[in-house]
Formats: C-alpha cells, structure tokens, sequence
C-alpha cells in the first residue's frame, strides 16, 4: 500500500509563511490579533496537518495561504511568488463545502477550467476523470440539493483538484459530517492523494483525522495563534486509529494543545 | 416521493375546489335570503351576467377583449419593470456608488401609491395607454428592485471567495456568481410584482378609456351597476390567479437547483 | 446489578415502513429502569426514524412500544427528547430555557424554582441565568438544552446524536458531564449515536444496528469500569469489535 510517498531527494519547499501576523481591527478601534508571528514551510508533496483548537485562527492563516486575507505583517510564498490574491494555483476546499448550488456536480466540478477558458471537450473530460475519481460516477447531472453531505464534499474535493491546482488547501472539510462518513472520508482523500499526489494544508480540529493523514502536524496555540509544538507524523499508512503508538500520540497531542477558549 | 407527491397536491385541489363551491355557497344565501341581500349581488346573477358577457358586449366589447386589453397593458407595462428594476436592483447591490445615489431616490418614491401619480401622470403622458403602462409599470417595479437589490446584497461570500480561488475574474464572478445567486431572488419579486401590476390595472383604467377589466369596475361604479363592478371583479381574481400560478411554473422550470433539500 | 432491574421499555417486533420503503424490520429489545444504552448504526439506518416512532412523531407500521408495560402515552409517561441541534428558544432566558418544560408539564411554581436551581447549578450554568442563548458558546448550548431536559425528571432521556457537531474536546467534556448526571440522578439514557468511540465510552450495553432493512446486528455488554480509559486493551478491543460490525466502506 505504502508508496514512495515523500520524495526525499525532492526536497523544495513549496510554501514558506514569513513572520506572518494578523490583527483584524473592530469598530470603536478595538484590536484582535490573531496569528502571532507566524513562520512555517510545506515540501512538494507533503500533507500538512495545522492543528489547534476552535477560534485559534486556523481559517485565518489558511485565508492568507489562499490569498483571500492579506497579512497584517510577513508574507507568504507559493511556488516560488509572493501571495497577493486568490488563483488558480491554490484549490480550497472549504468547510462550508460551497458548491455552486446553480450548477450540477458536472457544472461545478468544471468551473475552474471554464473560467480559465480550457475548451469545452478537454474540460468535461478531466472533469469527468476526477468525478469518477471521487466515487461519484452517474451524479453528474445531479444538483448540490440532491447529494448528501459526504457527496457534496467529494464534489467540493473534485472541483478543487480538477481545476489542476499546484497546492490543495483544506478548511476542515469533513467538519459538518457523521463520525462514520467522516472516517470514509478521510480514507478516500488518503486513496486520491496517493493517486494524485498534490502539496496538502489539512486545517482541522480532530486530533484523529490530523492524526490519521498527516506527514507532519503543526500544533498552534489559542489566540492570539503561535506554532506550539511540530510532531513528524511516521506511523506507517494505512493508520489505524486504535493502534498502540496512534493513541498514545493522540493523547500527548491533545494534552499538550491550549484549551478552547469558547 | 413524487408520487406521494403529486397525490397532496390531488388533495389540495380537491379541498380547493370544496372550499371555492362552499364560498359560493354561502355567497347565495347571504344573497337571497338574508338582510344583506340589498347590498350584496347574488352569486347566480354575477355568474351569469360573467358568462353573458363572453358574447354580449359590456360597453363596446366582450369579456376575451377586455382581458387581452388589461393583459397587454400590463403585459408590457410589466416587461419594461422587469428590466429596469432587474438593472436598478443589481446596480444598486453590487455598486456602491449607485446604492448611494440611487437608493435614498428609490425609497422617496417608493411609499407614493400608484394611483396617486394618475394626475401627473397624465400631464406627461395623456390619456392613451402611454398613462395606464406608466401607473402599472409603477405598481410592480419597486419589487422587481427591492427583492434584487436584496438578492444581489445577499451573496454568499464564501462562494465568491470559492470562485476567484479557481481563477474567475471580476466579470466572471459577477455573471457566474451573482447573478445566478439572485435568480431566486428576482423571482421571488416578480411573482409579487406581477400579481401587483395586474392588480394596479383598475386604478390605470381610471384614465380615460373604453375597455379593460379595470374599466368594467370603473364604469360600474359610475352607473351604479353592482352586477358589472362585481363581474369585472370576478374577472381581475381569475386571471390573476392564473397570471400567479404561471409565474410559478416557470419559476419551477428555470430554477430546479432550488427545490428543497435532500433527495 | 443490572441483571435485577426491571424493564422499563419493551420494543416488540417494531416494523416502520415509509410507503414501500422498509427502515426498521421487526425489531425487538428492552430497556432496564436506570440503563445507560447506546445505539449505533450507519447513517440512514433508521435511528432517528426509531426515536421518533417511539415519541409518537411517526406511526408504528407493525408492533409495539411499551414503556412500564402500557402502550407508550405522551401524557402519562414523562419522555424527554434531546435533538442533535441545539433546540434552546432563543428568546428566553437560560433560566427561563431550563423552566420551559417544567411549565409545559404544570409543574408548581415552588417545585419548578427548586428545579430549576438544582439542573442549572448541576450542569454549571449559574452565572449565566440571565444570559439568552446567543451570548452562550455551543457547549454552554448543549448544557442548556440538557438541564432542560434532566429538570423534568423524566423515566427516560432520549438522546440524537446530540454531540454530533462537536469538537472533539467539547465532546469529551460533555460526556464526563452526561455520565455524571445520569450516575446522580439515575435516569434512564438511550443515546444514539455515529461515534463508536463515545459509544463504548458512554454505555452499559450497545445495540448495532445493520443497513435498511434495519436489524439488530448485535447487541453487546459493556462493563469497562469507569472512568474509562480510551487507551485500555479492554476498550479498544470492545472499540474493534464494534467497528468491524458497523465498518461499511
Ligand atoms: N473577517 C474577520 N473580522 C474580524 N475578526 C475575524 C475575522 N475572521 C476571523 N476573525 C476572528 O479571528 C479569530 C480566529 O478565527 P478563525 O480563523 O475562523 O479560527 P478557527 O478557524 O481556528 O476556528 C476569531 O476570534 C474570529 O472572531
Ligand atoms: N418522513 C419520512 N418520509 C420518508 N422517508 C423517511 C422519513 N424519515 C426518514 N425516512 C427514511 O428513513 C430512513 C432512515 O432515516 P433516519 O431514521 O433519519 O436515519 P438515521 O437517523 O439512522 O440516520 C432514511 O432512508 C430516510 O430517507
Ligand atoms: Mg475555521
Ligand atoms: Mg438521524
């Protein structure tokens, strides 16, 4: 099962956050800073897990990496360029899920491409690729209001990859579902990312999932958010979630993780 | 579940069809057989006289005139709110600049009631049907405007946030993702706005004319003919319920993604 | 202990049909006064379906429930329903959340005050009486929504998936304070749940349920000693055993 999942010798970093802060700024002049001098890099390829508890500023700092928000101080560098709005490059996947909810899974999954002017052939072809890809073969005709919660993400999950994107950043995209689904999904983002090997920043506040699918973690602190503590995550995949050495880092994680202030 | 549910919707015609019959039911007998029948028309008289009048003429034409004359008025008076307030609306949603100056204008105008421009109305317009597509332009465009302004105000960020992330630029966003985020909203408008253009077309036929339903109401104010005022009633409420239940159809038609949730 | 306690629920071969659609195929177990008793089953199953034919939502196609032998009467046996959102009226007051389904039982005033006191002190919400439900955080949410619950006494507390959109961390927080309550005050609690995690954590005993046409796959004794230790052999083998039953995929 285990491929060469990390290329050793390829080693670049393909995302570097610099001292990156955020303070959004209230009415009446009231300051809330939320990420704190925040620096960290991501090598082709790896799955990146940023951990921490609610309202720490996970979306926040991944709204930066998106190039949604601009930092209040640092920078952030994709691919070699400095962020400065959102593109292409970068594929969200969002919590929220948002779909188009206008648009069939086809429509949906296609938009990038057609946005960015890819004909209509190629297009519908890589698009159905990666809806077959995600298990959603014969929806393609199907409105969002007509899928369940965990086909909506495989939707969400296929739109961001089909729209070739040279890193893949995920907001908790399994958030809103079932325990169960939960688990199948986190099994079938490991399946497509082995098959497609893409540079992943994976926000979540599940120490299982982070657990589950991260090369490495990055555990950040309440507001305002600094890096707490880095755990490289070697345990051989497929992981299983009752192993001996899964739980005993599950509960060195979560012990060492802030309480949630809410 | 299409099958459950088609077979509510029997049943909500059913009780429909009840519930009209008992109304004219009682109609009757307050009609005849009660003090009020001085005051009150009597159901088989306005349904006849309604029948009547689909081959003798009320005024100079019969009833099929009448109505094609109120509907293309308002028709028209209809399509050309529809375009303006879609325009205004959007405009004043997604502009900043045009909110501010738009805005404070719209809602001054917007608590004048349609019959209270008919004065003005025909200084500018006179008295042909320029006057009656301008009353009942004014009686359906403010929801046309309103509702999407709202929609265009309305947007989920995120999902522009979602667009741009897969490459759409600033005209994309706007043609891909607002508009089609208001449709519902618009829609919504125009199934207000239709049934309150129709409904202004008797305050419209108050300019002079000779036909239209609005007219027969008018006219039978003036003779003090109960039976026509009540027939031209009957009539307004017909072909608005149709005008209403249309609307929705096409509304179903053109915005299958937003039927409820789930399979 | 639990073998000499009488049977508070009986489900005798209870079958519901949707149309042509079968969910629950004749299905039948009994709950003990005083039990702690989770449900687990894939989505779609049936689990919400169960709960509301056993609070007279949906009609019984075949069979029966029972709750103290008689079929089960809203008025006279005291059910309490917890939904997995969080169903507080956002126009009262966390006291007056709490009291609610006090007053819609008649219970008296002098009572209800007692209550009232005792549930909000219990789940720790005593500073915040006089807040309304947006000014309150999810889990102070949750607390409400079980005070409320737990203060009308009721023989049993009916719970859906209510943890469900938790964080973990919440999570855990919450389920030491539900067992806790349910030690003090001896309720009986049919829990449903997805997580077979917190369902191992939670239970005396778990019922598995299959795919529709719904079954009991399994029904499964669970005398880990509390507090329990998600990382004891005991309850990761119990914790296995559930998931290879319940694992789909
Ligand atoms: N656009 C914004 N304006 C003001 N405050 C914000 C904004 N977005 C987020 N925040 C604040 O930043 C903090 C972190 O939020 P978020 O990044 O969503 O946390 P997380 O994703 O870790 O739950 C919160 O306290 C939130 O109130
Ligand atoms: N009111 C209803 N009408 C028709 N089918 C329903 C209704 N409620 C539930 N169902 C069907 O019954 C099945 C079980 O649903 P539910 O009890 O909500 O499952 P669970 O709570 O276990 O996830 C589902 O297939 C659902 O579609
Ligand atoms: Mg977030
Ligand atoms: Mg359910």
């Amino acid at each position: 099962m285990e491929s060469t999942r990390r290329d050793v010798t390829k080693n670049n970093k393909v995302i570097i956050c610099e001292n990156v802060s955020k303070t959004f700024e209230g009415k009446k002049g009231s300051v809330n800073r939320v990420l704190d001098n925040i620096s960290f890099s991501v090598r082709e390829n790896e799955f990146l897990v940023l951990f921490g508890p609610g309202q720490c500023g996970k979306t926040t700092l991944l709204n930066i990496i998106a190039g949604l928000e601009k930092p209040t101080s640092g920078r952030v560098i994709v691919n070699n360029k400095e962020v400065t709005a959102p593109g292409a490059d970068k594929g969200m996947v969002y919590q929220t899920i948002a779909l188009f909810p206008w648009l069939t899974v086809m429509g949906n999954v296609e938009f990038g491409p057609k946005v960015r002017g890819v004909p209509k052939k190629e297009r519908q072809e890589k698009a159905k690729y990666f809806i077959d890809l995600v298990g959603l073969n014969g929806f393609e005709k199907h409105y969002p209001s007509q899928l369940s919660g965990g086909m909506r993400q495989r939707v969400g999950i296929a739109r961001a990859y089909c729209n070739d994107p040279y890193v893949m950043l995920l907001d908790e995209p399994f958030g809103h579902l079932d325990a169960q689904t939960r688990y199948m999904m986190e099994d079938e983002l490991q399946r497509i990312w082995q098959k497609e090997k893409r540079t992943i920043v994976f926000v979540t506040n599940n120490i299982e999932e982070a657990l589950y699918l991260a090369d490495r973690i990055i555990l950040l602190t309440n507001c305002p958010s600094t890096i707490k503590k880095e755990y490289i995550i070697d345990l051989p995949r497929p992981r299983n979630y009752v192993d001996k050495r899964f739980l005993q880092l599950r509960k060195e994680i979560t012990m060492n993780m802030d309480k949630s202030q809410y | 579940m299409t099958k459950a549910n088609r077979s509510e919707r029997k049943k909500v015609i059913r009780s429909a069809i009840i519930v009209f019959a008992a109304f004219i039911a009682v109609w009757q007998i307050i009609s005849t057989l009660t003090p009020l029948r001085d005051f009150v028309p009597s159901a088989s008289s306005v349904i006849s006289a309604f029948i009547r009048s689909f081959y003798i003429p009320i005024g100079k034409h019969t009833m099929p005139h009448h109505v094609a004359v109120s509907l293309f008025r308002v028709l028209v008076a209809f399509g050309i709110a529809c375009f303006t307030g879609v325009i205004l609306g959007v405009l004043m949603g997604y502009f900043r600049i045009a909110e501010a100056i738009i805005k404070p204008i719209f809602e001054f105008i917007r608590p004048i009631p349609p019959l209270a421009w008919i004065p003005m109305s025909i200084l500018w317009f006179g008295i042909g049907n320029t006057s009656k597509f301008f009353i009942i332009f004014l009686g359906c465009f403010t929801f046309i405007t309103v509702n999407t302004y709202v929609g265009t105000k309305s947007v989920d960020p995120v999902l522009i946030g979602a667009a741009r992330m897969l490459g759409a630029n600033e005209r994309q966003v706007f043609l891909r993702v607002v508009l089609p985020s208001t449709v519902p909203y618009i829609f919504a408008g125009l199934h207000i706005a239709i049934t309150a253009g129709w409904s202004a077309v008797v305050g419209a036929e108050l300019i002079r004319s000779d036909d239209g339903v609005g007219w027969i109401v008018n006219m039978g104010m003036v003779t003090g003919n109960t039976v026509q005022v009540m027939v031209g009633m009957m009539a307004i409420g017909i072909v608005g319920f149709v005008l209403a239940t249309a609307m929705a159809a096409l509304e179903r038609r053109l915005c299958k993604w937003n039927q409820q949730e789930g399979m | 202990m639990e073998n000499n306690r009488e049977v508070l629920v009986e489900v005798k071969n209870l079958t519901k049909k949707f149309g042509d659609l079968l969910v629950l195929d004749d299905i039948s177990f009994n709950i003990k006064k005083g039990e702690f008793l989770c449900i687990v089953g894939p989505t779609g199953c049936g689990k919400t379906t169960f709960l509301n034919s056993m609070t007279k939502l949906y009609d019984i196609t075949s069979g029966e429930i029972l709750i103290k032998g008689e079929p089960v009467d809203l008025k006279r046996h005291n059910v309490a329903y917890i939904f997995q959102e969080y169903s507080t009226m956002p126009w009262l007051k966390v006291e007056e959340n709490v009291r609610f389904g006090l007053d819609i039982k008649k219970v008296p005033k002098k009572i209800a005050d007692e209550r009232v006191n005792e549930y909000i002190k219990l789940v720790g919400l005593e500073a915040f009486r006089d807040y309304y439900p947006d000014q309150l955080s999810a889990s102070m949410l949750q607390r409400v929504v079980i005070a409320r619950a737990f203060a009308t006494q009721p023989d049993i507390l009916l719970m859906d998936e209510p943890y469900g959109q938790l964080d973990m961390e919440l999570r855990y927080k919450l389920e030491d304070e539900l067992i806790n309550l349910w030690q003090r005050t001896g309720t009986t609690v049919l829990f449903i749940t997805h997580n077979i995690e917190e369902a191992v954590y939670l239970s005396e005993r778990i019922i598995v349920l299959t795919n529709k046409p719904t079954k009991i796959k399994k029904e499964i004794k669970n005398d880990i000693l509390r507090p329990r230790d998600i990382a004891s052999k005991e309850f990761v083998e119990l914790r296995n055993l559930v998931t290879d039953l319940i694992k789909w995929w």
